[in-house]
């Protein structure tokens, strides 16, 4: 069993006023933007794996997928992960593993699908996460955490 | 007694404009059959005249618009689609079903991606008809309205290539103003045979002259709207192809 981590950026997407994320304007310098995190646990070889990716998660003219496992952005003040709470239904996931499943010629085999959304937030001055939380996450059906610029989880 | 031109409409779950759709073909003239994917091979694909991809929300979006609906036509039909357009059929992808057709590969490379809004837009757009002679759209004026309802609808080719594809008479339709983002203001494509074509509008909306927002449009004064008349179109090219006269 193997773990692949792939992080889809959109080539044109640039960075959104954050403002646009929370409910109340907070009218300073914030920008943001967002990527797609998939983690899967599968069997076979890392070469397929990566070609599922490219093949089923990846739009090959608009996105662009970093496998480092590291964030694809640098220059952020924090990011926000957020997905759907383990046992929720998560209909994404669904559609992809039926797809998956549906698949006569499969090269791997994927035991877990794990898809997170990932907000990077740019600032140039301090800025606290939790108003993103508040706004952007459900606390009913989302888990999320926040890892700052020196990478320590915050939240 | 005449045959009818039959048409062949392919559902994924999701997709909700088949009934429209159908409705319309119907009354253009064809004979409408709503397949689910599940159940199509290339037995009914040889059946028909026109395959077509209506609108909706395919697989709920989920990764990308069309994307899982494209890796199920391709387990299901495999190469049969193309070999049926090699035969003489015609494909029709509307909105969800233009998603799909790009990602098949039926048409000029490139993707349909999220607005450059970022939101989904429902209104009526401004087209302008950037080829003559398409099965698909001769019987429309060069200038004409539909409307459009879509999330992602900003079509983006490799560099350089929206503009090769509008020189190349590929590009079948483009937007009168900046509505999506498009590249070269992209609403529809079609292939080098002209056999497929692929827009974002749905004609569907547009039946009846009665669809339209002003009460007293009357476009060629009959009871009909645009999106009929692309429906008229494709039907009489084929039901002359089936009468044996050149279309």
């Amino acid at each position: 069993m193997a773990i692949l981590t792939a992080e889809v950026i959109g080539k044109l997407d640039g960075k959104g006023d954050a403002d646009t994320l929370v409910y109340a304007p907070m009218g300073g310098d914030c920008t943001y933007q967002k990527t797609r995190v998939y983690s899967i646990d599968y069997n076979g070889a890392s070469n397929d794996a990566e070609q599922f990716v490219m093949g089923t998660l990846v739009d090959g003219y608009a996105e662009e997928v970093s496998f480092t496992g590291e964030p694809a952005i640098e220059n952020y003040a924090f990011f926000i992960d957020y997905g759907m709470k383990p046992g929720a239904l998560d209909l994404e996931k669904e559609a992809i593993m039926s797809s998956h499943r549906g698949a006569r010629d499969r090269s791997i085999d994927i035991s877990s699908l794990k898809i997170t959304q990932r907000v990077y937030i740019f600032s140039g001055g301090e800025v606290a996460p939790n108003r993103f939380i508040r706004d952007i996450c459900n606390s009913a059906i989302h888990v999320w955490s926040v890892t700052e610029a020196n990478d320590r989880d915050v939240a | 007694m005449e045959e009818r031109p039959k048409a062949l409409l392919l559902k994924f779950p999701g997709t909700n404009c088949d009934s429209e759709t159908a409705r319309a073909l119907e009354a253009a003239g064809f004979v409408a059959e709503v397949l689910p994917i599940s159940r199509a091979n290339e037995t009914v694909l040889e059946a028909a005249h026109l395959v077509v991809f209506s609108g909706g929300f395919s697989y709920g979006d989920y990764v990308m618009a069309g994307r899982l609906a494209q890796l199920e036509a391709e387990r299901k039909l495999g190469d049969s689609l193309m070999r049926f357009r090699d035969n003489g059929g015609y494909l029709l992808g509307i909105c969800n079903g233009f998603q799909i057709l790009t990602k098949l590969g039926f048409l000029p490379r490139g993707s349909l991606i999220n607005n450059t809004s970022g939101r989904f837009i429902c209104r009526w757009a401004g087209l302008k008809r950037e080829v003559s002679g398409n099965p698909f759209l001769k019987g429309l004026p060069e200038s004409f309205e539909l409307p459009v309802a879509h999330a992602e609808g900003r079509f983006i080719a490799p560099d350089g290539d929206a503009q090769d594809y509008l020189g190349r008479g590929l590009v079948a339709l483009t937007y009168t103003s900046d509505i999506n983002g498009s590249s070269s203001a992209i609403a529809g494509l079609a292939d080098e045979t002209g056999r497929v074509l692929g827009l974002m509008p749905h004609p569907e909306r547009f039946l009846w002259a009665s669809n339209h927002y002003d009460p007293d449009w009357r476009g060629d004064g009959s009871e009909w709207g645009w999106g009929y008349m692309m429906f008229k179109s494709i039907h009489d090219t084929i039901a002359a192809e089936i009468a044996g006269h050149s279309p």
